[in-house]
């Protein structure tokens, strides 16, 4: 039989992704959302091959558009922002006019599925929401993001990510105990998270649709999906009290810590099982822990006393080692540990690379950029990045003729009467200096362009 | 809408029942199941990524047969400070949602096997969490049972994945979630400043189990987009997570500013990297989280703290972007001295009140500076709004009594997921699967 690592390797070979077929091929999507939550909803989508068609205010654009890491552009586009939005058309439209209306109307009539995050009620009192799309559109998929849902009493607060954070609890769970210092969880989790299940929900719908003809109406949200992912509230009602903070100790394993090792570098390390914990005792030449009364079993080392007294013994062999080392014996042994990664080690592991959970995407308008795959790889339909973010209002010709068969006289008169508009020379909403767009075949979609 | 109701933005429906009207379309009863026509084999074993990608799609309906050895899965044991209710532990509780319980060792017993790819034969979805290539090597991998079942589709879970050759490499590690953690970077962007003492400047371990839920729900979704490609095809396909990778590519920010910023971000104590005030800060009785980000947002803050001073010096989000981490610390420190002579609900009155005004006036810009007290999990139990949208569910095990779950995390109005039962009851179902799943 073949090596089982070469049979996955053709299984899975990233060079023959984009050959595969998609498995959202045919579905379209009105991305109606801004920031990172609705966005992340309606990329998941893309990435499986829907065709995402992102509205945007002329001349204004998502929010997100120039919100960068310490204000730093890269070629007057926001690096983060092209993980958030590509893969998608991008079409400005002025909502307030009544034409741009009757344009996502006759939009919404071949559409399958709608997202939306602004404050509830927003949409609807807009003529964007469910209640008239479904009219346009019984067969409709919508999906409505907010931070506390569309109903309850604390519907019409405002939030963003933190407030998911601190509202589900989350954000008081990181920290050392008995000091006063929390962290909120990095990197908008509390969009990130409910973006996917966001996406979930609506594959689910589809899925549903499929069967039985109906379309739905979705309510995400993100607090709720943060309290999906918390045993404590469990904790809480099965002993009346509280797990709290336990610092850089994870205290469902033990060991389980964040360490400090002889070379400086920070290690995780852990063992979940009475297995795992004899593999690393064994490993570090200390057999005789495994069968300490203390230590034996996984529910007597869990103990608090215990574990302090074990997380003891480990800091001090961990700190003895290096970092190197300690891998190399839990990929021999068979124990978790992972040196803690950092932003610079993932874009350059090479592991990452050839995996495709980093990828070096070669993009038409902005060249060599390194971004993120889809963090579950799929053989027969994987998920793939066809183009980053565009400036706003880069799609609008090729959505207006492609997809409602719109003529170039149409499209300048709708331009002439501001229905549709593009980017003014704000970073993150004009494309790079250096680009010339009339020559671009997309941009001018239908059009003649000179080379 | 009540006479009472508040209101916070200028678009609310006026006059109207919105909310009642959706809480009645959102209500799950009696409604269908999406994957009632959906069988799932879980033999995830020590990884509760692969049990709570069960459960996901246990909610939405699919029967799903957890399958363990005869002394239970380790699973069981993970669980804070060693507490468990007759030895099942507090996670597997929290998890133990629309499941039948199964014993088969399909790890020593030939004969166990023979009856898991019996009933894979019949499964939709197969879930495990062994050693890359470890079920392959006993002949009842996705190659062999995909064999016989072309529509499979096969979540597997691991630390490095199941190809490449880092993944052949490292096979032997299990996958644990502070691991998961670590190895996607979420520790090195949470912690105390460089110049705090140690350890509190160290990489911070998120509070909760970051690495496995992303983990799970990251194979619930490619699970279930490979279910809509078995609809449309009847083509099944292999599922591959990696704990190593799925938090940072889920949040995918790590990676780009790695290579476009060519170094690593330094962790920043509670401040956020781009926007600001985005955090938390000390007030009278507590804490409170403050998002006044955008510039209208920020000048109604400084309004409402009494710090209209500031307001030349700040006026920017480009000024108030902690790049500097002094200055932004410094900016940090006149808040809180503000924040300090109020308490938590004197903060958010103060801020919604604002709002509220704001949303009527076409001339206060928009601005919304929000003010929440900042909850722990147990305060958050009591919040009314959870009550009226039933997020929290108090359910009963047969043999572990009460206990309360967080649970209807979206509401949809045709087929949403819903729990219907909890159990945790080893081999509690080897007669029902039996009957049902092996006797032809």
């Amino acid at each position: 039989m073949e090596d089982y690592f070469s049979y996955t390797a053709k299984l899975f070979n990233p060079d023959e992704a984009s050959q595969k077929p998609e498995a959202l091929k045919g579905i379209r999507v009105l991305d109606f959302s801004h920031v990172i939550f609705g966005p992340i909803a309606a990329r998941l989508l893309a990435d499986y091959g829907a065709e995402v068609i992102k509205l945007e205010l002329p001349f204004y654009g998502d929010l997100w558009r120039p919100a960068t890491y310490w204000g730093k552009y890269w070629k007057h586009s926001n690096p983060i922002w092209h993980n958030i939005t590509k893969n998608k058309y991008f079409l400005s439209v002025n909502l307030q006019l009544k034409q741009s209306k009757e344009l996502i109307y006759k939009m919404a009539e071949e559409a399958d599925v709608v997202i939306e995050n602004f404050a509830p009620g927003t949409a609807d009192a807009w003529g964007i929401g469910y209640e008239k799309i479904s009219q346009i559109n019984p067969k409709i998929v919508f999906l409505s993001c907010s931070t506390y849902g569309q109903f309850g009493p604390m519907r019409y607060f405002p939030g963003w990510d933190l407030l998911a954070q601190g509202a589900s609890g989350v954000l008081t769970l990181n920290g050392y105990p008995d000091t006063d210092v929390y962290y909120k969880l990095p990197d908008y989790v509390g969009d990130f998270v409910p973006g996917n299940f966001g996406a979930l929900a609506i594959l689910m719908a589809l899925y549903h649709r499929k069967k039985t003809g109906k379309g739905q109406y979705i309510d995400m949200a993100q607090t709720e999906g943060l309290m999906r992912l918390l045993y404590h509230y469990t904790y809480h009602s099965v002993t009346k009290e509280a797990i709290g903070r336990t610092g850089n100790t994870d205290p469902t394993m033990m060991p389980a810590s964040i360490f400090k090792t002889a070379d400086d570098k920070f290690l995780a390390l852990a063992c979940a099982t009475a297995e795992q914990f004899k593999n690393f005792a064994g490993a570090i030449g200390k057999a005789e822990w495994a069968t300490d009364p203390r230590f034996a079993s996984t529910l007597e080392r869990l103990k608090p006393e215990n574990a302090k007294a074990l997380t003891a013994m480990a800091v001090d062999w961990i700190k003895s080692q290096s970092c190197a080392d300690i891998v190399k014996l839990a990929d021999e042994k068979g124990f978790p540990a992972a040196e803690v990664a950092d932003d610079y080690s993932i874009a350059y592991d090479e592991w990452r690379r050839k995996r495709g959970s980093v990828v070096l995407f070669k993009d038409d308008v902005y060249g060599n950029l390194v971004i993120a795959g889809p963090s579950a790889q799929l053989s027969g339909t994987p998920s793939r990045t066809k183009w980053l973010a565009r400036p706003l209002g880069y799609h609008n010709r090729l959505v207006l003729k492609k997809f409602l068969g719109l003529s170039e006289e149409e499209i300048l008169d709708l331009e002439k009467k501001k229905v549709i508009g593009t980017f003014d020379d704000r970073p993150g909403l004009k494309p790079p200096v250096y680009y010339n767009l009339s020559e671009d075949p997309i941009y001018n979609y239908g059009k003649e362009v000179g080379k | 809408m009540s006479p009472k109701e508040e209101i916070y933005t200028r678009h609310a429906a006026k006059g109207s029942d919105r909310g009642k009207i959706l809480a009645e379309m959102m209500n799950a009863e009696g409604k269908p199941e999406v994957l009632d026509d959906i069988l799932v084999l879980d033999v995830s074993s020590a990884n509760f990524a692969g049990i709570i990608c069960a459960s996901f799609l246990a909610e939405f309906g699919a029967e799903v047969i957890k399958i363990e050895p005869a002394d239970g899965d380790p699973a069981r044991q993970i669980t804070p400070f060693g507490v468990t209710v007759q030895g099942v532990g507090i996670p597997f509780m929290f998890e133990g949602r629309n499941k039948r319980y199964m014993t088969l060792d399909i790890k020593n017993n030939s004969e166990d096997r023979k009856n898991f790819a019996k009933l894979a034969k019949k499964a939709a979805v197969v879930i495990e969490s062994f050693a890359p290539g470890e079920m392959d090597g006993w002949g009842i991998g996705y190659r062999q049972l995909s064999a016989d079942n072309p529509g499979l589709v096969y979540i597997a879970l691991s630390a490095y994945g199941q190809y490449t050759d880092k993944a052949k490499e490292s096979a032997n590690m299990p996958d644990a979630d502070i691991t998961s953690q670590a190895g996607s970077g979420l520790p090195a962007q949470m912690g105390g400043t460089p110049n705090e003492p140690e350890p509190n400047n160290w990489p911070l371990r998120g509070g909760m189990w970051a690495g496995w839920y992303v983990s799970g729900l990251s194979a619930a979704l490619g699970g279930t987009v490979a279910l809509i490609h078995r609809q449309n095809t009847g083509q099944g396909q292999m599922v591959d997570v990696a704990g190593m990778d799925a938090y940072s590519s889920m949040v995918g920010m790590p990676a780009t500013i790695g290579y476009t910023w060519e170094k690593a971000r330094p962790r920043i104590g509670v401040l956020d990297f781009i926007l600001y005030p985005y955090g938390h800060w000390k007030c009278k009785d507590g804490f409170v989280a403050i998002a006044a980000p955008r510039d209208h947002d920020f000048r109604a803050l400084l309004k409402i703290l009494g710090l209209w001073e500031q307001e030349d010096d700040w006026r920017y989000s480009s000024d108030r972007i902690p790049d500097i981490l002094e200055q932004a610390l410094h900016l940090h420190k006149i808040i809180e001295e503000k924040t300090l002579q109020f308490t938590s609900d004197e903060l958010v009155k103060m801020a919604l009140n604002y709002s509220k005004r704001s949303a009527r006036s076409k001339w206060r810009g928009g601005g919304v500076p929000i003010v929440m007290k900042l909850m722990t999990p147990e305060e958050a139990m009591e919040n009314k709004q959870w009550k009226i949208r039933k997020a929290f569910q108090e359910v009963e095990d047969e043999k572990l009594g009460k206990y309360t779950i967080s649970a209807n995390f979206v509401k949809m109005s045709e087929s949403p997921p819903r729990v219907k039962w909890v159990s945790s009851e080893i081999g509690k179902d080897n007669e029902y699967i039996s009957k049902k799943y092996l006797n032809d």
